[in-house]
């Protein structure tokens, strides 16, 4: 198959130049699988001859696409005939070669670039990508509007469908609480979740969440200023929306195995925070309750608690799942005793009669649902 | 031109000249683009992979002709990720967000229509791919296809398969046959369209061990068991016989997963020697030989090559497979060389169609 033509063409042209711009060849020509067998020529101005006894056609140069390389030979198509192939031995004259479209291998970028070259630069862009990335939800997530979180949030979650306790007293209380902690004009939404679970979130979409078991637990409103201003901090510091954009990037990469994207607004929410933003939200929570007035010693003392019941190797289970995700309890319970003024007395948060409507908001609240959905 | 031979050896009407160092260079740099280029550059691997593999294919007196290209796949992939991506992730959120308010029946209820929807794709997804494949392929110029655009044999595929299931399993042979019938007899190549009539009955018989193995395995096991605490008894006494009982449950459990598994490859063995046998075109007959000893021995070398090779050796999985699937595949029959004329499914008509792009492993 791949010797040269030497036999006498088989049609009339004779030029000196001929045994440079020709060579045997085999082609289809797309209509059916009749194989026909003849002479490729070069006519020295644009132009290619297919000559056999069984067909005979003309073309410009330009139509012929490179198809592929099979052993020993070369295999190309016609731009306007995209089923018509023509098979030429792969030891073409010189003539004839320079007239032929080039090789393609990897696809035209890397062709273009050469195989070592076009590595390296994919392998930068795709290096800066990562980067950009991983980096994006630090960085691009407090440049979120917060209408555009709270939109978000409340298609994800909306209104809990009447898992939130509500009495008229609990309420108030609750919001008198929440305006001591948030000083934004908008303030975040607060609610207990009729859940035991010793916990609180904070949601997306400006939405934070005690969960009733903690509230049960507490001994004094000074403690509950403390953990929802915290949770408020998150939300302010605008924690909530880069957690957001990480679970939602982290999704986008697992989506090929697991595409079950939105089921973990929970996880997201109680886990999704680095130990750093953590910090960020007691600073937050520390400044609020200075400003307001309100004494820090009763999350000192919920924090000692906490370090006393998880101690040193028995953990208690409602518990761990607030303790894992935080910085230690006991050196919280030192920041928070250490930013009380000396000397200074502080009003209570809530009156008598309020912390204990706060307290009794799951019991009071006659169509509350089960918080059993996760 | 006449051709008939069903027996092993080099006048075979397929046959695979590939060499795995030839493969090796394709492989390599595939590799390492798909590696910098975070994954984009495989629909282009995959794409010089089948050209390579293709060309090296010959059937009766010509080289089989891979012509797809890794941008229709890139773009096949893009639209899938458009058309079904984006609305899945939207079903889902939606009865995520639906279930946080308090509608869960109506937010089940979604989420179970978006896992259907994805059954039905999947269907549809295995009839397509083997069109693309079809319809990308030439020989001696001339390419396949269908007509149908297998949105059909995407319910034939959930029905079939739910119905298969239903009975304890018991009508999988059926639903596997019907299926591979119904979507070969939708397939042409040239003018002429594919015929096939497997009778799930003939593979009825190997299903069957899946539902003797168990019995089978629990009374060899029991013997086992008993003979190997027995031995170790024989060996060291008390000692000896804890150990041998240990070493006996063991052997028990890696028996009971072998077993299955060899049972599973048993029986893919046997359907592929009745589909393939059962699948005409035109004048032609096809048959695939390999045994189930065929299939043990690829699948082990498989995983011998991957393990030892830190899992490089995953890249010539694909160059192995095509060569088994070629070298145990045969055709007898004629083929009128006048007669086959340039196919006219739709692809011909209205240039690539994106979709055929959504590939997902034919056969």
């Amino acid at each position: 198959m791949a010797k040269a033509s030497s036999t006498p063409s088989t049609w009339a042209r004779s030029e000196p130049m001929e045994d440079a711009f020709q060579t045997e060849a085999q082609w289809y020509d797309g209509t059916n699988a009749l194989r026909h067998e003849g002479k490729l020529t070069w006519d020295g101005h644009g132009g290619f001859r297919l000559a056999g006894p069984t067909s005979e056609q003309a073309f410009a140069t330009e139509d012929l696409r490179y198809a592929e390389t099979r052993r020993g030979k070369l295999v190309y198509r016609r731009e306007s005939i995209p089923d018509f192939r023509l098979i030429l031995p792969d030891d073409l004259p010189a003539g004839l070669a320079a007239q032929l479209p080039r090789k393609s291998e990897y696809g035209a970028w890397v062709d273009k670039l050469g195989l070592g070259r076009a590595a390296a630069i994919f392998g930068a862009a795709s290096a800066a990508a990562v980067a950009l990335f991983l980096t994006a939800p630090a960085w691009l997530g407090p440049r979120i509007p917060e209408s555009w979180e709270r939109n978000i949030g409340h298609a994800m979650i909306g209104d809990f469908g009447g898992r939130l306790c509500e009495t008229p007293a609990g309420t108030a209380a609750l919001d008198k609480l929440v305006a001591k902690v948030d000083p934004g004009k908008v303030k975040v939404r607060a609610g207990v979740a009729n859940m035991g679970m010793i916990n609180a979130v904070a949601l997306p979409g400006g939405q934070v969440l005690l969960f009733d078991g903690l509230v049960q637990q507490a001994e004094s409103p000074e403690e509950l200023a403390g953990v929802l201003g915290h949770e408020v901090g998150h939300v302010r510091e605008r924690h909530v929306m880069t957690a957001l954009l990480r679970q939602f990037g982290l999704s986008i990469l697992l989506a090929g195995t697991d595409s079950r994207v939105t089921n973990s607004v929970f996880g997201l929410a109680s886990m999704g925070y680095s130990r750093e933003a953590e910090r960020e939200a007691d600073d937050y929570a520390r400044a609020r309750m200075a400003e307001s007035d309100i004494s820090p010693l009763g999350a000192a003392g919920f924090f000692d608690r906490l370090a006393k019941e998880t101690g040193e190797d028995e953990d208690t289970p409602a518990l761990v799942g607030w303790i894992a995700s935080h910085p230690s309890s006991a050196e919280r319970a030192k920041a928070y005793r250490s930013s009380a003024r000396k000397g200074k007395t502080y009003p209570p948060v809530l009156t008598e009669e309020e912390f204990a409507a706060l307290k009794s908001m799951c019991e009071d609240d006659p169509d509350v649902e089960e918080f059993d959905l996760f | 031109m006449e051709y008939d031979n069903n027996g092993q050896g080099d006048d075979s009407a397929f046959a695979f000249e590939g060499d795995w160092r030839e493969f090796a260079k394709i492989a390599f740099p595939n590799l390492l683009l798909t590696v910098v280029t975070l994954g984009i550059y495989r629909f282009w691997a995959t794409a010089r992979e089948r050209r390579y593999l293709w060309s090296r294919t010959r059937f009766v007196d010509e080289h089989l002709e891979w012509a797809g290209t890794g941008m229709e796949l890139f773009l096949g992939f893009v639209m899938v990720m458009i058309l079904f991506g984006v609305p899945y992730f939207g079903m889902t959120f939606i009865a995520q967000a639906l279930i946080a308010r308090g509608y869960e029946a109506l937010g089940v209820a979604l989420g179970f229509i978006a896992l259907t929807s994805i059954f039905y794709l999947g269907g549809v997804a295995r009839f397509r791919a083997l069109r693309y494949r079809l319809s990308r392929t030439r020989w001696r110029g001339i390419r396949g296809g269908s007509d149908s655009n297998g949105f059909l044999f995407g319910l034939s595929y959930m029905w079939k398969t739910i119905v298969g299931t239903l009975p304890l399993g018991l009508l999988i042979p059926w639903s596997m046959t019907s299926l591979w019938n119904e979507r070969w007899s939708k397939m042409s190549f040239g003018p002429f369209e594919f015929e096939s009539d497997a009778e799930p009955g003939e593979v009825f018989a190997r299903f069957l061990l899946f539902y003797l193995a168990p019995f089978v395995f629990f009374v060899g096991g029991v013997v086992m068991a008993g003979m190997g605490t027995l031995a170790g008894y024989g060996i060291g006494g008390e000692d000896g016989m804890a150990i041998g009982g240990i070493a006996a449950i063991i052997g028990l459990v890696l028996f009971f997963y072998l077993g299955l598994g060899l049972i599973a490859v048993a029986f893919y063995a046997k359907f592929y020697r009745v589909v393939v046998g059962s699948t005409r075109w035109r004048d032609l007959h096809f048959s695939f030989e390999a045994s189930t000893r065929d299939w043990v021995k690829l699948l082990v070398v498989d995983a011998v090559l991957v393990v030892f090779t830190f899992g490089i050796g995953l890249i010539f999985l694909s160059y192995r497979h095509w060569k088994f699937f070629m070298t145990h595949l045969e055709a007898g029959g004629e083929i009128l060389l006048d007669e086959l004329t340039q196919s006219e499914t739709r692809t011909a008509k209205h240039g690539e169609g994106l979709l055929d792009a959504f590939d997902m492993g034919a056969f």
